[in-house]
């Protein structure tokens, strides 16, 4: 545990004094522009545009900055050689990845905060005021960022080549929302091939549909089941992809 | 106990491109053993293996035969790590932290407890002449001050068994003079001390044993009184030792 949190310190530190705090800043940024082009727009329409417009920003700035950070999480300490240190000392390769990976997404949660806090400044300006539906929402993407985090990470470590690894990153985040089309698409498929393969993918791409509170933004909000099965397979599937990445982390050399 | 065994390891590295394998040999059947209170220097030219048997000692890289043990375990064991200290040729450090942080981060993944830690840092910080710079970014630290701060977190946790890639290479006269004061006061508390060098008038002050490494094989090992009253000695039988692999020929005075 001592070294866990070690690691998670020292990662965060890094992180923070690195600048991945820009990415908050890029946001704001957006937000303000945003703001301004909505502004000819009646009260009700302009708020529901700056709510969907601000989300759907924190996701892709969140998407970018974790898929980024974890790509190069292991492999810039590789390549400093910093990692010759680090597991000079008595730390198990599986406390070292875990305490990186939590740093990490510590990281990108505070950015997110910091995203969020600004986007219901400014809801709050234009008459928006939910902050329980918005907490929720905000719960689901932070969900969809662990997931991607310990995708990208265990891309990192299986594939050579940092930008491999990124693209093939954005590639099953853009399947992820596909999940039930790839399955309807395998039920109705009459070449075996093609079937297993879409179970396939469908099955190793995460299913962005356990996190898309958004759908229910304008309807009844879903219970508790709902946002709680969300939480359990987001836990499921970033400890199955780190699982993986300890294997082949045990496996290199240095 | 001796402190370090090689029991005919041997190291072969493998790497395939484009379907082409190649085969190159890091250690050939290497049988050592290295007592403990011993100073030992490893000397060898470029690519001999020096770096390899570290590596391997460290857990840093896995033996294709043979077995190493450190301390009695055979490595990699990470609860014996708690009981070296290392230093690898160049300070590997992350130049996000200050002087500080990073043997603080060193001294909590050694197990010091925390009670204890910030006291321990500071000593040691002062005992290798950085007091002055205790909070200051590395990336601001001169090469000599990341020696230094190199051989502070190989340290702090007073080790039994001391491994120093190096140590001396790119230093300026004085530092390496402290280098080997400190080698010589390590070796006065009983702690067995194992460092690579090409630099033979350094070794040839402060070890009780060497031995030469050429082309991944131990070729020769010698005690201090072969060499020591005796002008040249231990150049002459490095000299002799040695073939040269990397396709450099010697310098013609004709």
């Amino acid at each position: 545990m001592q070294t866990i949190s070690a690691v998670f310190s020292y990662t965060l530190k890094e992180h923070l004094r690195r600048k991945a705090w820009l990415f908050a800043a890029l946001f704001g940024l957006v937000l303000l522009g945003g703001a301004l082009i909505v502004s000819a727009l009646g009260a009700d329409e302009r708020a529901r545009l700056l709510l969907d417009l601000g989300l759907a920003a924190i996701e892709a700035i969140s998407l970018v900055s974790v898929v980024f950070l974890t790509v190069n999480l292991i492999l810039s300490e590789i390549e400093s050689r910093a990692i010759f240190l680090i597991l000079s000392h008595p730390v198990r390769r599986a406390d070292y990845l875990l305490g990186r990976f939590l740093g990490t997404v510590a990281a990108v949660t505070l950015g997110m905060a910091g995203m969020a806090l600004m986007h219901m400044a400014i809801l709050s300006l234009y008459g928006w005021w939910e902050p329980g539906r918005y907490l929720a929402a905000l719960v689901c993407l932070l969900g969809k960022t662990g997931v991607m985090g310990a995708l990208s990470l265990l891309l990192s470590l299986a594939l050579t080549s940092e930008a491999a690894a990124m693209a093939f990153a954005v590639f099953l985040w853009m399947l992820g929302h596909f999940s039930s089309e790839m399955r309807f698409l395998a039920d109705r498929s009459g070449s075996a091939f093609m079937k297993t393969t879409l179970i396939a993918f469908s099955h190793a791409a995460p299913d962005f549909a356990h996190f898309n509170y958004r759908d229910f933004w304008h309807q009844a909000a879903p219970g508790a089941e709902w946002l709680m099965w969300a939480g359990v397979y987001a836990l499921a599937y970033t400890a199955a992809c780190l699982a993986l990445s300890v294997q082949l982390f045990e496996q290199k050399e240095f | 106990m001796n402190a370090i065994r090689f029991q005919n390891v041997s190291k072969i590295y493998r790497r395939s491109h484009l379907g082409r394998v190649t085969e190159t040999t890091g250690l050939s059947d290497l049988k050592l053993d290295i007592e403990t209170g011993e100073v030992f220097g490893l000397l060898g030219l470029n690519g001999s293996g020096k770096t390899t048997a570290i590596k391997l000692l460290m857990g840093l890289h896995h033996p294709t035969k043979g077995e190493v043990e450190t301390l009695g375990r055979r490595a990699p064991d990470v609860a014996v790590l708690a009981r070296i200290g290392y230093a690898p040729e160049s300070a590997y450090l992350n130049k996000t932290l200050t002087g500080r942080e990073s043997l603080r981060l060193f001294a909590a993944l050694s197990g010091i407890p925390a009670a204890d830690r910030e006291r321990r840092v500071t000593e040691m910080l002062v005992k290798v002449g950085l007091d002055k710079a205790l909070d200051k970014r590395l990336c601001e630290y001169s090469k000599g001050m990341l020696q230094r701060a190199s051989l502070a977190q190989a340290l702090v946790h007073n080790p039994e068994l001391v491994i120093l890639d190096e140590p001396v290479t790119g230093l300026d006269p004085l530092a390496i003079k402290e280098v080997r004061l400190l080698i010589l006061w390590l070796k006065s508390r009983g702690k067995t001390v194992l460092f690579s060098s090409h630099d033979i008038s350094e070794v040839e002050r402060v070890c009780d044993r060497i031995g030469i490494l050429s082309g991944g094989r131990l070729v020769k090992v010698m005690k201090q009184d072969e060499w020591q009253g005796k002008a040249d000695a231990l150049e002459t039988a490095f000299a002799d030792a040695v073939v040269r692999t990397d396709g450099v020929g010697p310098i013609r005075m004709e």
